[in-house]
């Protein structure tokens, strides 16, 4: 009861931050950014419902993740995301195989201080995380799979630096990204796979750092041709959520390639490419 | 600048670096033998109804396992395959890469009562295949045959109605489902909605809400939806059946046998197997499967020793099937509501 009303308090102090945003004073031009990358890398996860051993493998995906200034005050900005994956892991003994495919998707305000002489830029704010991620065993015994759902306010903090090298110009980007309280789904372990979707609204618990401990940052680089910008970069995920029955614990590292497409928009002129 | 990079860069391994993913599960022949007792022991869902001593099997089968070459494996897939033998239950398997381990005891010393032979020969002679379903008249037309021998294979309305349709001036039908191993619950909830005009339940289900041998939900209804085929056939239909019809087919009887109107079973007792499984791994990458889901019929009976025909009738001659033709002559003497007033 009491973990409820801490949950209800969360959100209620989330809604009036959005709120207040929205009545700060306005500024004129309003700067977006949108990138659109590719991640590949390795994938390490451990789903006690299906298994107790570790399976390692690789994962693809495609993220579209899109900034923003919020157009009454340009000291915050949103941030949107989604991100697609599908992954692949293999048992130690390598006799079986797990598929995931996952869907991300989130939204984040953040206040953002910035020191532009020396290109400098801290952002801070909450992040609203949506993960779902149905898993599914590859030995055709029965098709035992799993289901991992959570949405979760997270706190989210980055830093960029923007350099000029001979050529080009540079943004190097740090952020991070940890959850503070949410809702899984949790499927129960004595509960079989044919049930998994019969008894949702029963395995939806409140989650938060006590039994939901995620954890993702990434490092990148944007570089700026003439004509285009594009990103490099690495990206580090750690999730682990269960109870004492059962623990799920998912681990990523991956490289992004992409590029970036900034532009602002004024009221009534036209749209300026930067 | 560069400081700043590195001081990033720093940042970044280090708590990269700090994850707890190194649980490990012990992979020995103790360590699987233990984890394979425990997920048994919590997950499988007949030890009370079988009244087996599962700590007993445990205590039994520990010394040797501790006594193996932890290089035997084979020998270790042997011992774990007798241990899960123990459980006498259809659903229960071990799958290695070398080998799958299955119970067979259960229709063991039931006589065999099928021979797909003699029915093509001295029945059917020829016949057509509607998705997975043999079917012809046989007996001059008088009664329509259907073979299906697996509720893994799928069919549709459409094949139903072609069928039911070449069955248009028969008195009844016979549907055989002798050794049929079982499949997919849908394919039963779909033939079965066949032959029932309103919803019906079909049976029950508990599944475990814990580790305890008596830790189960509450009952839960299993419906057959009239919707689920709209093709219908309300006139006479016997079910045949022998021991060799298991799970789904096991189910799919129980549902006939108590909500079809105008069904009778007919044949020897059905092979059981009233669990719905589920599957594990354990440490080494073996597979286990087990049952751990009960289901009853309507009358919360369990269904996992079988179901018992309305007519026992056994296949003795070796040159035709008695099973079959008993079915005709009860299509031809009789109607079915007669039939069942007669049991």
């Amino acid at each position: 009861m009491r973990r409820r009303k801490r949950h209800i308090k969360f959100i209620t102090i989330f809604v009036v931050l959005i709120t207040l945003l929205h009545s700060l004073p306005a500024a004129a031009t309003v700067e977006h950014e949108n990138i659109l990358s590719i991640n590949y890398g390795g994938l390490w996860q451990r789903d006690m419902y299906l298994s107790p051993l570790l399976y390692k493998g690789m994962e693809i995906g495609i993220t579209n993740e899109w900034w923003q200034t919020f157009n009454r005050n340009s000291n915050w900005k949103h941030e949107g995301q989604i991100h697609l994956e599908f992954g692949w892991t293999y048992s130690e003994p390598h006799n079986n195989l797990i598929y995931s495919i996952g869907i991300n998707s989130g939204w984040g305000a953040f206040y953002s201080w910035k020191w532009s002489e020396k290109g400098w830029e801290i952002i801070l704010g909450p992040y609203l995380d949506l993960d779902f991620m149905p898993q599914m065993h590859g030995k055709e015994v029965n098709k035992p799979f799993s289901m991992d759902l959570s949405v979760n306010i997270c706190a989210k903090t980055g830093v960029s630096y923007h350099f000029k090298g001979k050529k080009s110009s540079y943004r190097l980007r740090y952020l991070i990204q940890t959850n503070l309280i949410g809702t899984d789904y949790m499927q129960d372990y004595w509960q079989s796979y044919y049930e998994l979707t019969e008894g949702i609204v029963g395995n939806i618990r409140c989650s938060g750092p006590w039994n939901h401990r995620t954890l993702k940052h990434e490092l990148t680089i944007d570089i700026q041709c003439p004509h285009s910008t594009w990103r490099l970069g690495i990206a580090h995920q750690y999730m682990e959520y269960g109870t004492h029955d059962m623990w799920f614990t998912r681990e990523q590292v991956e490289a992004i390639i992409g590029t970036s497409f900034r532009y602002k928009t004024t009221p009534n002129k036209p749209l300026v490419l930067e | 600048m560069q400081k700043h990079i590195i001081y990033i860069l720093t940042i970044f391994c280090s708590i990269s670096c700090t994850h707890p993913m190194d649980k490990t599960c012990i992979n020995t022949p103790e360590g699987n033998m233990e984890y394979l007792w425990k997920t048994i022991d919590q997950k499988y869902c007949f030890h009370e109804e079988k009244g087996i001593d599962w700590q007993g099997v445990h205590d039994l089968y520990l010394p040797q396992i501790q006594s193996l070459d932890p290089k035997d494996y084979h020998g270790l897939f042997d011992l774990l395959a007798q241990m899960l033998d123990t459980l006498q239950d259809g659903h229960v398997n071990l799958y290695s890469d070398f080998d799958i381990s299955s119970c067979t005891k259960w229709y063991e010393g039931y006589a065999k009562n099928f021979d797909w032979q003699i029915i093509q020969k001295q029945y059917l002679h020829d016949y057509r295949i509607a998705g997975s379903l043999y079917y012809n008249t046989i007996d001059e037309g008088r009664v329509g045959y259907i073979y299906y021998s697996s509720f893994s294979n799928g069919f549709n309305a459409s094949n139903i109605y072609e069928v039911l349709k070449t069955f248009n001036n028969c008195n009844g039908i016979v549907l055989d489902v002798r050794n049929n191993g079982g499949g997919a619950m849908d394919n039963a909830y779909k033939l079965a909605s066949t032959f029932i005009e309103n919803d019906t339940i079909a049976g029950y289900w508990q599944h475990k809400t814990g580790p305890g041998h008596n830790d189960f939900s509450e009952l839960e209804e299993m419906w057959i939806h009239a919707d689920d085929m709209p093709v219908k056939w309300l006139k006479p239909v016997i079910i045949l059946s022998n021991r060799n019809a298991f799970s789904a087919t096991n189910f799919f009887i129980s549902c006939m046998k108590n909500c079809a109107p105008n069904c009778i079973v007919l044949g020897d007792k059905s092979g059981g197997g009233g669990g719905m499984p589920m599957s594990y791994e354990l440490p080494n990458g073996w597979m286990v499967r087990f049952s751990s889901i009960k289901m009853t019929d309507i009358n919360k009976q369990s269904i996992e020793e079988g179901i018992d025909p309305d007519l026992n009738v056994q296949m003795l001659s070796t040159d035709c099937d008695d099973i079959l033709d008993a079915a005709i002559e009860y299509i031809n003497s009789k109607t079915i509501h007669k039939i069942k007033n007669y049991i």
